[in-house]
């Protein structure tokens, strides 16, 4: 008896069981708190569902294949959409990567300025870029690259950042001791141990480029995508599922690409 | 003779308590193999890195060859810097970048960026550095990147990017302490056979007392940031070292304490050396 009390009373977790009912209560009330307000029916959804299904086997079965030569040029749009912004960004990215590491930039307020730039690039969604571009440059493939290139510089120089930030103070020690200069330091100490994570980072931008030109078309900035609108906009179902196929294939190819690479230089 | 480097009243604050240099006055002289010993946080590291400015020192002169070290910046201070080499616990070499190139590291002080980029180093530069490269056995594993190395070598290749600076100073910040028993042997015999092939002066932070008796020409203790010893080896006892280690006798790195220390010679102290410092 003496024993079994003794057991009970060693508490295997010191955590007050009360908190984490109450953080789980919370989140739980978030989403009830959600349906009820935008008056959401899951009963209308399930029932909405076969007839979904049978619309999308009626009218996009089967797809149709008759015009798949003349979306080649599409393609090869959308992939040079990708292509081209990867390749600025990157350069611009590296320039402002720099300016926001700790590692090479010594000036505090600099840093700040850099970072909080890039973090408004960022932060808007291409999508939006693309919207608010198409304003000023009118419909056409120069407002998707802008858009790509604005978002990309983002999502790449705080990755670049970090990257360089990782490198170590130690091996960059033994070249200012030795009296190199910072651009000495910079191109034979930062970037040789730079390489493996710019060519990760930047292949994910591509492969996120790719999917995003894609989308870019449906705001009217160019690529396959405004073939998917107007084909769904005119009733050819049969074509715009092509379509939808093509480009799965586009983003599924470029991923084996990029890994085939990934694989082979980075290590 | 006039001493290479004469330093006054060196003092470095931490923070703004923390002394880790407590007015340190020395003078070193040309040809000398000094090795700093001292228990870790005494400031070994700190006094090394204040000589070249790694550490900006707070307080102190610093005269290397005629020149206020402490006073200098920019472009004079890279000037100075690249004729004192360095040695590195951790090697401290870029791992993807490969033998031959780290070593011309040494040289980029006096080689326009543009021609560094291009690997365009001159003649000379890059024979010396084959050169070094076979003096420390290392002719096999020129083109090799150096992460591929082994702890050893990669050491032997921070000594080699120093002297390709042809430095008038060799400063080596515990050279040793993350090597096995037999690289550290080798690399310790390297250095010291070389520096006194090229008649350098050398500074040596170590935790080894034994090194330091082998081969040092002049002993410098530090203490809490104070020089509490400074002379011939042969003046080192074992009551001058006991007294540096003071309250951190773990770190004495002596083969034993009483008295049976001429008796075990060798391998097995230099393997207790190594073996403990294992960092």
């Amino acid at each position: 008896m003496m024993s079994d009390q003794a057991i009970h009373k060693i508490p295997i977790d010191k955590r007050d069981p009360k908190k984490i009912f109450a953080v789980v209560a919370i989140i739980f009330a978030m989403l009830i708190f959600a349906v009820i307000y935008l008056k959401i029916s899951f009963i209308e959804m399930f029932m909405g569902l076969p007839s979904f299904v049978l619309f999308f086997f009626e009218k996009f079965f089967p797809p149709s294949t008759a015009n798949l030569k003349q979306y080649i040029p599409e393609v090869i749009n959308t992939l040079g959409y990708a292509v081209i912004s990867t390749y600025i960004s990157t350069i611009i990215a590296f320039i402002f990567g720099i300016l926001i590491s700790k590692n090479t930039n010594k000036f505090i307020t600099l840093r700040v300025i850099t970072r909080g730039f890039v973090n408004v690039l960022r932060n808007i969604p291409f999508i939006i870029w693309g919207a608010l571009l198409v304003y000023i440059f009118g419909v056409g493939g120069i407002v998707g690259i802008l858009a790509l290139i604005l978002v990309t510089i983002g999502f790449l120089s705080k990755s670049y950042a970090e990257a360089i930030d990782e490198i170590s103070e130690e091996s960059l020690e033994a070249l200012r001791a030795n009296g190199a200069s910072y651009l000495q330091i910079l191109f034979h100490g930062i970037i040789p141990q730079f390489v493996p994570a710019w060519i990760h980072w930047t292949l994910f931008a591509f492969e996120i480029n790719v999917r995003s030109s894609v989308v870019l078309g449906l705001v009217g900035a160019g690529g396959i995508g405004v073939l998917i609108d107007t084909n769904i906009n005119l009733f050819k179902y049969g074509e715009a599922i092509t379509i939808v196929a093509v480009v799965v294939a586009i983003v599924l190819l470029t991923e084996l690409i990029t890994n085939l690479i990934r694989k082979r230089f980075v290590n | 003779m006039n001493p290479l480097l004469s330093i006054k009243n060196l003092v470095k604050v931490y923070g703004k308590k923390t002394r880790a240099l407590n007015s340190i006055s020395i003078d070193f002289y040309p040809g000398e193999f000094i090795v700093v010993i001292g228990p870790s946080g005494a400031g070994k590291s700190t006094f090394i890195r204040c000589i070249n400015r790694l550490v900006n020192p707070s307080e102190g002169e610093i005269i290397f060859d005629q020149n206020h070290i402490e006073k200098l910046s920019g472009r004079k201070l890279r000037k100075e810097c690249s004729k004192i080499g360095m040695i590195f616990q951790h090697y401290n070499l870029i791992g993807r970048t490969n033998v031959i190139k780290n070593v011309l590291h040494g040289q980029l002080s006096n080689t326009p960026l543009f021609k560094s980029l291009f690997g365009l180093y001159r003649h000379e530069d890059k024979q010396e550095a084959v050169e070094l490269l076979k003096k420390v056995g290392l002719q096999d594993e020129i083109y090799k990147r150096a992460d591929e190395l082994s702890g050893g070598q990669m050491q032997r290749v921070g000594i080699c990017r120093a002297l390709l600076q042809r430095p008038k100073l060799l400063l080596a910040d515990e050279p040793i302490a993350s090597l096995d028993p037999l690289s550290a042997t080798i690399v310790m015999q390297q250095l010291h056979t070389i520096s006194q092939e090229k008649n350098l002066t050398c500074v040596v932070n170590l935790h080894q007392v034994d090194y330091a008796k082998k081969y040092a020409t002049r002993v410098v203790g530090i203490k809490k940031g104070s020089v509490v010893f400074d002379g011939p080896p042969s003046q080192l006892t074992d009551a001058i070292i006991r007294d540096i280690y003071e309250g951190k006798e773990s770190q004495m790195e002596l083969k034993n304490t009483n008295g049976m220390q001429s008796e075990i010679e060798g391998e097995c102290s230099i393997q207790w050396a190594g073996g403990s410092n294992d960092e």
